[in-house]
């Protein structure tokens, strides 16, 4: 956290320090236009009855403009990087586990797995179970990620139809923008098979 | 003769003082008993049953949680005297939690059988909850109280222990 803080500050402090610098430097340049027409002394004189800009006054506003070109992009990227750091709900991912009714799986743990990472692994007691059951849901993972695409992978192991061992799998390509994302594991009955079902629904 | 001169004095008592904190930091307290007086770091493990258990389901109650190894010191003269504390206090709202440290998943439900305790054993195989507990020295006694912090904490057991559990235990349910 203090290492975070001492970037955004001395990033901060740097973009003020360039701002501070490309404002004094375009009010001096923007200020001895304005200064000379009211009085117009002889050495100006000559220039404007050519009519053109002598080559130095060409550069020089070349130079002011792409300093205010890198000044905005400066800006940007603070921006980015004040989003990124100061802003982490912004990239927060939270997984919920939810069940529907459970007659053919009885959960034992779930396991989650973010970009071939394993971030959690839960075991369910009988009272948690059951309380899904009810309609509870459980937020499984709380957590941080970059923007861009990611894949979930979710493990729940428990027992199945007639008292068996099952363990299976659910995937989910998920595409992470700025705003905080939300998933919801779900396990629910399908009842002409006679089987649990697992999905993963992405929460726009 | 001895030579009793305030500053010849001074000198060993200094000496005296250097030697004891020297002592004293020779034989340093073990990690776990930091734990005391914090709240018991939570856990959820599989238990002999195939049933999960959770510790902050047991918030409101008294709460002996034992780590043990079969090759740590003399686990089964422990097992047999926290058997008899929980049928004893079991009622008066005391919960007996075993968790097993051993590797050898197979080899410590063979031993826990063998035991037939009637507390849950559970089975900590991958040492997170043992790393929570900052467990160096097997074994480990830690007494929680209703309001899920740690009281009391006891490294080692021998003939007799169960004397100090039994005031610890009693005292808990008290309050």
């Amino acid at each position: 956290m203090n290492f975070k803080c001492r970037c955004v500050s001395s990033i901060l402090g740097a973009g003020l320090l360039a701002c501070a610098w490309a404002a004094t430097t375009s009010a001096a340049v923007t200020a001895a236009p304005a200064v000379n027409p009211a009085k117009p002394t002889t050495a100006a004189a000559p220039a404007v009855a050519t009519d053109a800009p002598p080559a130095d006054f060409k550069t020089l506003d070349q130079e002011v403009q792409g300093v205010k070109k890198d000044v905005i992009d400066l800006n940007k990227d603070l921006f980015v990087l004040e989003e990124e750091l100061l802003f982490p709900a912004n990239t927060q991912v939270a997984v919920f586990l939810s069940m529907d009714v459970g007659t053919f799986f009885a959960l034992d743990s779930v396991t989650v797995k973010i970009d071939n990472k394993e971030v959690t692994n839960y075991l369910y007691t009988a009272r948690e179970a059951s309380a899904l059951l009810k309609g509870g849901v459980h937020r499984l993972y709380l957590g941080n990620l970059k923007v861009g695409k990611h894949e979930l992978v979710a493990f729940f192991t428990g027992k199945g139809p007639v008292e068996r061992d099952y363990r299976r799998g659910a995937t989910i390509a998920f595409d992470k923008g700025v705003g905080a994302k939300y998933l919801e594991l779900k396990v629910t009955d399908r009842v002409p098979k006679h089987q649990p079902e697992f999905m993963v629904k992405d929460w726009e | 003769m001895i030579d009793l001169s305030p500053r010849f004095g001074t000198r060993r008592l200094v000496l005296a003082a250097f030697l004891a904190i020297c002592l004293i930091r020779a034989v340093p307290a073990p990690a776990a008993a930091t734990l005391v007086g914090k709240d018991a770091p939570d856990f959820a493990l599989k238990g002999r049953d195939g049933k999960n258990l959770r510790l902050s389901e047991f918030r409101g109650q008294v709460v002996l949680v034992n780590f043990w190894a079969r090759w740590a010191g003399d686990a089964r003269l422990e097992m047999h005297a926290l058997e008899h504390i929980n049928t004893t206090y079991q009622r008066a709202g005391l919960v007996v939690l075993s968790v097993s440290v051993d590797e050898d998943l197979r080899r410590a439900r063979e031993f826990a059988q063998s035991m037939g305790v009637s507390y849950p054993i559970l089975f900590d195989t991958g040492s997170n909850v043992g790393r929570d507990y900052r467990l160096e020295k097997m074994p480990v006694t830690v007494m929680i109280d209703r309001a899920g912090v740690v009281r009391y904490l006891s490294v080692g057991f021998k003939r007799g222990d169960e004397r100090a559990y039994l005031d610890q235990i009693r005292e808990l349910l008290r309050e």
